[in-house]
Protein backbone atom coordinates (compact mmCIF):
# COMPACT_ATOMS: atom_id res chain seq x y z
CA UNK A 1 0.00 0.00 0.00
CA UNK A 2 1.44 3.14 -1.02
CA UNK A 3 1.30 6.55 1.81
CA UNK A 4 0.56 9.43 -0.18
CA UNK A 5 2.39 12.62 1.29
CA UNK A 6 -0.33 14.82 2.65
CA UNK A 7 -1.64 18.01 0.19
CA UNK A 8 -0.27 21.18 1.46
CA UNK A 9 -2.91 22.70 -0.32
CA UNK A 10 -5.56 20.81 1.38
CA UNK A 11 -5.77 23.55 4.10
CA UNK A 12 -4.71 26.59 2.77
CA UNK A 13 -3.02 29.15 5.22
CA UNK A 14 -5.20 32.13 4.46
CA UNK A 15 -3.40 35.35 5.98
CA UNK A 16 -4.71 36.80 9.55
CA UNK A 17 -6.36 40.13 9.54
CA UNK A 18 -3.77 42.50 10.70
CA UNK A 19 -3.88 45.41 12.53
CA UNK A 20 -3.26 49.23 11.08
CA UNK A 21 -0.15 51.01 12.02
CA UNK A 22 -0.38 52.61 15.70
CA UNK A 23 -0.24 56.14 14.56
CA UNK A 24 -3.21 55.55 12.33
CA UNK A 25 -5.05 53.52 14.97
CA UNK A 26 -4.48 57.00 17.35
CA UNK A 27 -5.46 59.18 14.85
CA UNK A 28 -8.72 57.18 14.24
CA UNK A 29 -9.61 57.17 17.63
CA UNK A 30 -8.68 60.44 18.43
CA UNK A 31 -10.81 61.93 15.83
CA UNK A 32 -14.00 59.52 16.48
CA UNK A 33 -13.68 60.26 20.00
CA UNK A 34 -13.36 63.95 20.59
CA UNK A 35 -16.08 65.47 21.80
CA UNK A 36 -18.61 62.54 21.65
CA UNK A 37 -22.00 62.49 22.19
CA UNK A 38 -25.18 60.61 21.52
CA UNK A 39 -26.75 60.77 18.00
CA UNK A 40 -29.51 58.84 17.04
CA UNK A 41 -31.53 59.47 13.89
CA UNK A 42 -35.45 59.51 13.26
CA UNK A 43 -37.03 56.27 14.01
CA UNK A 44 -38.02 54.15 11.42
CA UNK A 45 -41.94 55.14 11.50
CA UNK A 46 -41.35 59.18 11.99
CA UNK A 47 -39.29 58.76 8.38
CA UNK A 48 -42.14 56.65 7.12
CA UNK A 49 -44.73 59.02 8.45
CA UNK A 50 -43.21 61.78 6.86
CA UNK A 51 -42.48 60.57 3.69
CA UNK A 52 -46.59 59.34 3.52
CA UNK A 53 -47.17 63.16 4.76
CA UNK A 54 -45.26 64.41 1.86
CA UNK A 55 -47.23 62.26 -0.42
CA UNK A 56 -50.69 63.19 0.89
CA UNK A 57 -49.50 66.77 0.29
CA UNK A 58 -48.64 66.60 -3.26
CA UNK A 59 -52.02 64.92 -3.92
CA UNK A 60 -53.91 68.01 -1.92
CA UNK A 61 -52.29 69.59 -4.30
CA UNK A 62 -53.40 67.49 -7.23
CA UNK A 63 -56.85 67.76 -5.60
CA UNK A 64 -56.69 71.72 -5.48
CA UNK A 65 -55.92 71.53 -9.07
CA UNK A 66 -58.75 69.80 -9.84
CA UNK A 67 -60.86 71.69 -8.06
CA UNK A 68 -59.58 75.18 -9.30
CA UNK A 69 -59.98 73.58 -13.30
CA UNK A 70 -63.41 72.97 -12.84
CA UNK A 71 -62.87 69.06 -12.55
CA UNK A 72 -66.06 66.78 -12.78
CA UNK A 73 -66.79 65.67 -8.58
CA UNK A 74 -66.99 62.10 -10.02
CA UNK A 75 -63.69 62.31 -11.60
CA UNK A 76 -62.19 64.02 -8.33
CA UNK A 77 -64.23 61.79 -6.47
CA UNK A 78 -62.54 58.57 -7.82
CA UNK A 79 -58.88 60.20 -8.10
CA UNK A 80 -59.26 60.83 -4.49
CA UNK A 81 -60.17 56.95 -3.89
CA UNK A 82 -57.50 55.70 -6.63
CA UNK A 83 -55.24 57.95 -4.42
CA UNK A 84 -55.89 56.41 -0.72
CA UNK A 85 -55.69 52.84 -1.83
CA UNK A 86 -52.21 53.79 -3.46
CA UNK A 87 -51.10 55.77 -0.52
CA UNK A 88 -51.63 52.50 1.24
CA UNK A 89 -49.50 50.76 -0.79
CA UNK A 90 -46.97 53.21 -0.87
CA UNK A 91 -47.15 52.22 2.75
CA UNK A 92 -46.41 48.98 2.82
CA UNK A 93 -43.88 48.93 -0.06
CA UNK A 94 -41.76 51.49 2.67
CA UNK A 95 -42.68 49.52 5.18
CA UNK A 96 -40.67 46.50 2.77
CA UNK A 97 -38.26 48.21 1.47
CA UNK A 98 -37.30 50.73 4.22
CA UNK A 99 -38.58 49.69 7.99
CA UNK A 100 -35.96 47.29 9.32
CA UNK A 101 -37.42 44.36 11.79
CA UNK A 102 -34.75 43.69 14.13
CA UNK A 103 -32.28 45.92 12.18
CA UNK A 104 -32.72 43.57 9.24
CA UNK A 105 -34.64 45.03 6.22
CA UNK A 106 -36.77 42.36 4.48
CA UNK A 107 -35.33 39.50 2.28
CA UNK A 108 -33.73 40.73 -1.17
CA UNK A 109 -35.70 38.65 -3.04
CA UNK A 110 -38.75 40.57 -1.80
CA UNK A 111 -37.73 43.98 -2.46
CA UNK A 112 -36.85 43.00 -5.83
CA UNK A 113 -40.35 41.07 -6.44
CA UNK A 114 -42.28 44.07 -5.03
CA UNK A 115 -39.43 46.53 -7.55
CA UNK A 116 -40.82 44.43 -10.39
CA UNK A 117 -44.47 44.08 -9.60
CA UNK A 118 -45.14 47.24 -8.50
CA UNK A 119 -44.89 49.25 -11.84
CA UNK A 120 -46.27 46.46 -13.54
CA UNK A 121 -49.29 46.97 -11.11
CA UNK A 122 -49.58 50.22 -11.24
CA UNK A 123 -49.22 50.13 -14.84
CA UNK A 124 -52.24 47.55 -15.09
CA UNK A 125 -54.66 49.62 -13.13
CA UNK A 126 -53.61 52.90 -15.38
CA UNK A 127 -55.14 50.22 -18.37
CA UNK A 128 -58.13 49.43 -16.33
CA UNK A 129 -58.62 53.33 -15.35
CA UNK A 130 -58.82 54.13 -19.35
CA UNK A 131 -62.07 54.30 -21.08
CA UNK A 132 -61.32 55.99 -24.48
CA UNK A 133 -59.07 54.97 -26.95
CA UNK A 134 -57.42 56.61 -29.64
CA UNK A 135 -54.48 55.37 -32.48
CA UNK A 136 -50.96 56.19 -31.20
CA UNK A 137 -50.54 58.44 -34.67
CA UNK A 138 -53.27 60.64 -33.60
CA UNK A 139 -52.12 61.33 -29.98
CA UNK A 140 -48.92 61.94 -30.74
CA UNK A 141 -49.99 65.22 -32.70
CA UNK A 142 -51.67 68.37 -31.48
CA UNK A 143 -53.35 69.42 -28.37
CA UNK A 144 -53.46 65.56 -27.07
CA UNK A 145 -49.18 65.39 -27.04
CA UNK A 146 -49.00 68.93 -25.11
CA UNK A 147 -51.48 68.06 -22.63
CA UNK A 148 -49.66 64.52 -22.10
CA UNK A 149 -46.36 66.46 -21.93
CA UNK A 150 -47.19 69.39 -19.49
CA UNK A 151 -49.11 66.36 -17.57
CA UNK A 152 -46.15 64.16 -17.66
CA UNK A 153 -43.80 67.03 -16.83
CA UNK A 154 -46.06 67.46 -13.47
CA UNK A 155 -46.10 64.21 -12.53
CA UNK A 156 -41.96 64.42 -13.17
CA UNK A 157 -42.20 67.17 -10.72
CA UNK A 158 -44.58 66.05 -7.87
CA UNK A 159 -42.43 62.37 -8.20
CA UNK A 160 -39.27 63.95 -7.79
CA UNK A 161 -40.72 65.39 -4.34
CA UNK A 162 -42.23 62.68 -2.99
CA UNK A 163 -39.13 59.98 -4.28
CA UNK A 164 -36.66 62.74 -3.41
CA UNK A 165 -38.68 62.72 0.78
CA UNK A 166 -38.10 59.53 0.59
CA UNK A 167 -34.46 59.31 -0.33
CA UNK A 168 -33.81 62.07 2.28
CA UNK A 169 -35.78 60.53 5.14
CA UNK A 170 -33.87 57.48 4.89
CA UNK A 171 -30.99 58.93 3.68
CA UNK A 172 -27.49 57.07 4.87
CA UNK A 173 -29.23 53.98 6.26
CA UNK A 174 -28.87 51.58 3.82
CA UNK A 175 -25.39 51.30 2.64
CA UNK A 176 -26.18 47.06 1.55
CA UNK A 177 -28.55 47.98 -0.90
CA UNK A 178 -28.64 51.33 -1.75
CA UNK A 179 -29.51 50.83 -5.94
CA UNK A 180 -32.15 48.74 -4.75
CA UNK A 181 -33.84 50.96 -2.07
CA UNK A 182 -33.33 54.05 -4.08
CA UNK A 183 -35.11 51.99 -7.60
CA UNK A 184 -38.10 51.37 -5.02
CA UNK A 185 -37.81 55.05 -3.40
CA UNK A 186 -38.54 55.81 -7.29
CA UNK A 187 -41.17 54.13 -7.66
CA UNK A 188 -43.14 54.98 -4.69
CA UNK A 189 -42.08 58.55 -5.76
CA UNK A 190 -43.46 57.81 -9.21
CA UNK A 191 -46.34 56.47 -8.62
CA UNK A 192 -46.91 59.43 -5.76
CA UNK A 193 -46.92 61.87 -9.05
CA UNK A 194 -48.43 60.25 -11.08
CA UNK A 195 -51.52 60.26 -8.60
CA UNK A 196 -51.68 63.75 -7.31
CA UNK A 197 -51.59 64.53 -11.42
CA UNK A 198 -54.48 61.98 -12.27
CA UNK A 199 -56.96 63.90 -9.70
CA UNK A 200 -56.48 67.03 -11.78
CA UNK A 201 -56.39 65.22 -15.02
CA UNK A 202 -59.61 64.86 -17.03
CA UNK A 203 -58.19 62.70 -19.72
CA UNK A 204 -58.70 59.21 -19.31
CA UNK A 205 -57.37 57.95 -23.22
CA UNK A 206 -55.59 55.06 -22.95
CA UNK A 207 -51.71 55.95 -24.63
CA UNK A 208 -52.36 59.84 -22.36
CA UNK A 209 -52.43 57.25 -19.01
CA UNK A 210 -49.06 54.84 -20.37
CA UNK A 211 -46.87 57.53 -21.32
CA UNK A 212 -47.81 60.93 -19.49
CA UNK A 213 -48.22 58.74 -15.98
CA UNK A 214 -46.92 55.35 -16.22
CA UNK A 215 -43.86 55.79 -18.06
CA UNK A 216 -43.00 58.87 -15.17
CA UNK A 217 -42.79 55.58 -12.92
CA UNK A 218 -40.27 53.81 -14.63
CA UNK A 219 -38.28 57.29 -15.21
CA UNK A 220 -38.17 57.59 -11.73
CA UNK A 221 -37.36 54.16 -10.54
CA UNK A 222 -34.49 54.49 -12.91
CA UNK A 223 -33.76 58.00 -11.48
CA UNK A 224 -33.92 56.63 -7.97
CA UNK A 225 -31.23 53.50 -8.57
CA UNK A 226 -28.92 56.03 -9.26
CA UNK A 227 -29.90 58.92 -6.83
CA UNK A 228 -30.20 56.24 -3.89
CA UNK A 229 -26.67 54.70 -4.58
CA UNK A 230 -25.93 58.12 -3.42
CA UNK A 231 -27.64 59.50 -0.95
CA UNK A 232 -28.35 56.07 0.57
CA UNK A 233 -25.08 54.94 1.32
CA UNK A 234 -23.48 56.71 4.01
CA UNK B 1 -21.91 50.04 18.28
CA UNK B 2 -25.29 50.97 19.83
CA UNK B 3 -23.39 51.98 22.88
CA UNK B 4 -21.22 54.25 20.36
CA UNK B 5 -23.53 55.76 19.00
CA UNK B 6 -25.01 56.71 22.42
CA UNK B 7 -21.50 58.75 22.85
CA UNK B 8 -19.52 56.17 24.67
CA UNK B 9 -16.04 56.63 23.90
CA UNK B 10 -14.79 53.49 25.49
CA UNK B 11 -17.75 51.44 23.42
CA UNK B 12 -16.19 52.70 20.05
CA UNK B 13 -12.36 52.26 21.14
CA UNK B 14 -13.69 48.43 21.87
CA UNK B 15 -15.68 48.49 18.41
CA UNK B 16 -12.34 49.61 16.58
CA UNK B 17 -10.06 47.19 18.07
CA UNK B 18 -12.72 44.48 17.16
CA UNK B 19 -13.37 45.18 13.50
CA UNK B 20 -10.18 47.27 12.42
CA UNK B 21 -7.77 44.31 11.73
CA UNK B 22 -10.55 43.00 9.42
CA UNK B 23 -11.18 46.09 7.83
CA UNK B 24 -7.11 46.46 6.98
CA UNK B 25 -7.16 42.96 6.20
CA UNK B 26 -9.92 43.51 3.60
CA UNK B 27 -8.64 46.65 2.65
CA UNK B 28 -5.42 45.77 2.27
CA UNK B 29 -6.37 42.72 -0.11
CA UNK B 30 -8.30 45.37 -2.30
CA UNK B 31 -5.76 47.76 -2.89
CA UNK B 32 -2.80 45.65 -2.74
CA UNK B 33 -1.08 48.63 -0.74
CA UNK B 34 -0.91 49.58 2.89
CA UNK B 35 -0.44 53.04 2.63
CA UNK B 36 -3.71 53.31 0.35
CA UNK B 37 -5.70 50.95 2.90
CA UNK B 38 -4.47 53.03 6.03
CA UNK B 39 -5.86 56.14 4.12
CA UNK B 40 -9.21 54.14 3.00
CA UNK B 41 -9.32 53.17 6.44
CA UNK B 42 -9.72 56.76 7.66
CA UNK B 43 -11.96 57.50 5.35
CA UNK B 44 -14.34 54.40 6.26
CA UNK B 45 -14.22 55.51 9.91
CA UNK B 46 -15.06 58.81 9.61
CA UNK B 47 -18.15 58.14 7.10
CA UNK B 48 -19.33 55.94 10.19
CA UNK B 49 -18.80 58.50 12.50
CA UNK B 50 -20.62 60.47 10.98
CA UNK B 51 -23.51 57.95 9.88
CA UNK B 52 -23.21 56.48 13.35
CA UNK B 53 -26.89 57.72 13.89
CA UNK B 54 -28.57 56.21 10.77
CA UNK B 55 -27.30 52.58 11.84
CA UNK B 56 -30.39 50.48 12.32
CA UNK B 57 -30.19 49.38 15.47
CA UNK B 58 -29.89 45.28 15.88
CA UNK B 59 -28.18 45.10 12.85
CA UNK B 60 -25.59 43.05 12.09
CA UNK B 61 -21.67 45.25 12.05
CA UNK B 62 -19.29 44.21 10.67
CA UNK B 63 -21.32 43.72 7.27
CA UNK B 64 -22.81 47.22 7.62
CA UNK B 65 -18.89 48.77 8.08
CA UNK B 66 -17.78 46.77 5.25
CA UNK B 67 -19.97 48.00 2.69
CA UNK B 68 -19.16 51.63 3.97
CA UNK B 69 -15.70 50.27 3.25
CA UNK B 70 -15.83 48.69 -0.29
CA UNK B 71 -18.85 51.56 -1.37
CA UNK B 72 -15.24 54.25 0.05
CA UNK B 73 -13.20 52.27 -2.27
CA UNK B 74 -15.19 52.49 -5.14
CA UNK B 75 -15.47 55.74 -5.07
CA UNK B 76 -11.58 56.28 -4.20
CA UNK B 77 -10.86 54.45 -7.39
CA UNK B 78 -13.35 56.37 -9.77
CA UNK B 79 -11.92 59.52 -8.61
CA UNK B 80 -8.53 58.06 -8.77
CA UNK B 81 -9.33 57.21 -12.65
CA UNK B 82 -10.14 60.73 -13.89
CA UNK B 83 -7.02 62.09 -11.94
CA UNK B 84 -4.29 62.61 -14.32
CA UNK B 85 -0.78 61.03 -14.92
CA UNK B 86 2.61 62.31 -14.23
CA UNK B 87 4.60 61.96 -17.58
CA UNK B 88 8.11 60.42 -17.11
CA UNK B 89 11.00 62.63 -18.01
CA UNK B 90 11.26 61.78 -21.67
CA UNK B 91 7.81 62.85 -22.10
CA UNK B 92 6.20 58.84 -22.21
CA UNK B 93 3.26 57.62 -20.15
CA UNK B 94 5.05 55.42 -17.01
CA UNK B 95 5.25 51.68 -17.99
CA UNK B 96 2.56 49.39 -16.05
CA UNK B 97 4.13 46.78 -13.92
CA UNK B 98 1.99 44.03 -14.71
CA UNK B 99 4.71 41.52 -15.32
CA UNK B 100 4.28 37.40 -14.34
CA UNK B 101 7.03 37.24 -11.27
CA UNK B 102 7.44 33.98 -9.81
CA UNK B 103 5.53 33.03 -6.84
CA UNK B 104 7.63 33.00 -3.63
CA UNK B 105 9.12 29.62 -2.14
CA UNK B 106 7.19 30.15 1.06
CA UNK B 107 3.59 28.63 0.59
CA UNK B 108 1.78 31.87 3.01
CA UNK B 109 3.43 34.80 0.92
CA UNK B 110 2.57 33.05 -2.64
CA UNK B 111 -0.75 32.53 -1.59
CA UNK B 112 -0.34 36.34 -0.55
CA UNK B 113 0.97 36.93 -4.57
CA UNK B 114 -1.49 34.63 -5.86
CA UNK B 115 -4.57 36.24 -4.26
CA UNK B 116 -3.47 39.22 -5.58
CA UNK B 117 -2.99 38.05 -8.99
CA UNK B 118 -6.89 36.60 -9.07
CA UNK B 119 -9.56 38.63 -10.81
CA UNK B 120 -11.07 41.71 -8.43
CA UNK B 121 -14.90 39.93 -8.02
CA UNK B 122 -13.31 36.66 -7.17
CA UNK B 123 -10.68 37.81 -4.60
CA UNK B 124 -13.15 40.06 -2.67
CA UNK B 125 -15.28 37.38 -2.42
CA UNK B 126 -12.43 34.40 -0.96
CA UNK B 127 -11.36 37.34 1.25
CA UNK B 128 -14.76 38.19 2.51
CA UNK B 129 -15.49 34.53 3.52
CA UNK B 130 -12.07 32.97 3.57
CA UNK B 131 -10.24 36.07 5.59
CA UNK B 132 -12.60 38.13 6.98
CA UNK B 133 -14.71 35.43 8.27
CA UNK B 134 -18.42 36.36 7.09
CA UNK B 135 -20.91 34.07 6.11
CA UNK B 136 -21.96 33.53 2.70
CA UNK B 137 -25.30 35.47 2.86
CA UNK B 138 -23.06 38.55 4.93
CA UNK B 139 -20.52 38.65 2.17
CA UNK B 140 -23.73 38.40 -0.18
CA UNK B 141 -24.62 41.74 1.39
CA UNK B 142 -21.85 43.25 1.14
CA UNK B 143 -21.26 42.40 -2.48
CA UNK B 144 -24.57 43.73 -3.37
CA UNK B 145 -24.62 39.69 -4.80
CA UNK B 146 -26.91 36.39 -4.25
CA UNK B 147 -25.59 33.68 -2.27
CA UNK B 148 -25.33 31.37 -5.01
CA UNK B 149 -22.89 34.03 -7.30
CA UNK B 150 -21.13 34.28 -4.41
CA UNK B 151 -20.28 30.99 -3.85
CA UNK B 152 -19.78 30.96 -7.25
CA UNK B 153 -17.16 33.01 -7.32
CA UNK B 154 -15.42 31.99 -4.13
CA UNK B 155 -15.50 28.65 -5.78
CA UNK B 156 -13.93 29.84 -9.38
CA UNK B 157 -11.68 31.61 -7.43
CA UNK B 158 -10.13 29.17 -5.35
CA UNK B 159 -9.69 26.81 -8.55
CA UNK B 160 -7.79 29.25 -9.91
CA UNK B 161 -5.80 29.26 -6.90
CA UNK B 162 -5.18 25.75 -6.62
CA UNK B 163 -4.01 25.84 -10.59
CA UNK B 164 -1.06 28.56 -9.72
CA UNK B 165 -0.20 26.94 -6.22
CA UNK B 166 -0.03 23.65 -7.87
CA UNK B 167 3.88 23.58 -7.61
CA UNK B 168 3.70 23.67 -3.69
CA UNK B 169 1.57 20.53 -3.66
CA UNK B 170 3.76 18.48 -5.25
CA UNK B 171 6.88 19.51 -2.89
CA UNK B 172 6.86 17.14 -0.20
Amino acid sequence: MSMHPPDPLADLPWPKPEAPSAAVSAKICGACTKNLCAKRGMSALSRLLLCLVVSGLVASFGYWFGVRHHRAELGLRLGVYAAVAWGLVQAAVLYVGFAPRRGLLGSRAVRVAVAVFLPLLFLGYLSYAAWSYVPFDQFSQGARASHAFSCGLIALGFGAIVGGSVLLAWRGTNPLTPGLSGTLAGFVGGVGGALAVGIGCPSHEAWHLWTAHGLIVLALGLMGFVAGRRLLSP
Amino acid sequence: MERYVDGEAEAFEFLYRRVSPNLMGYLLRLTRNRERAEDLLQITFSKIHRARGSFLKGAPVLPWILAIARRSFLDERRSAQVRTEDLSPDGSLPEQQNEERPLPAELSDALDVALGRLPENYREAIVLTKITGLSVAEAASVLGATETAVKLRVHRGYTQLRKELEQYSRTP
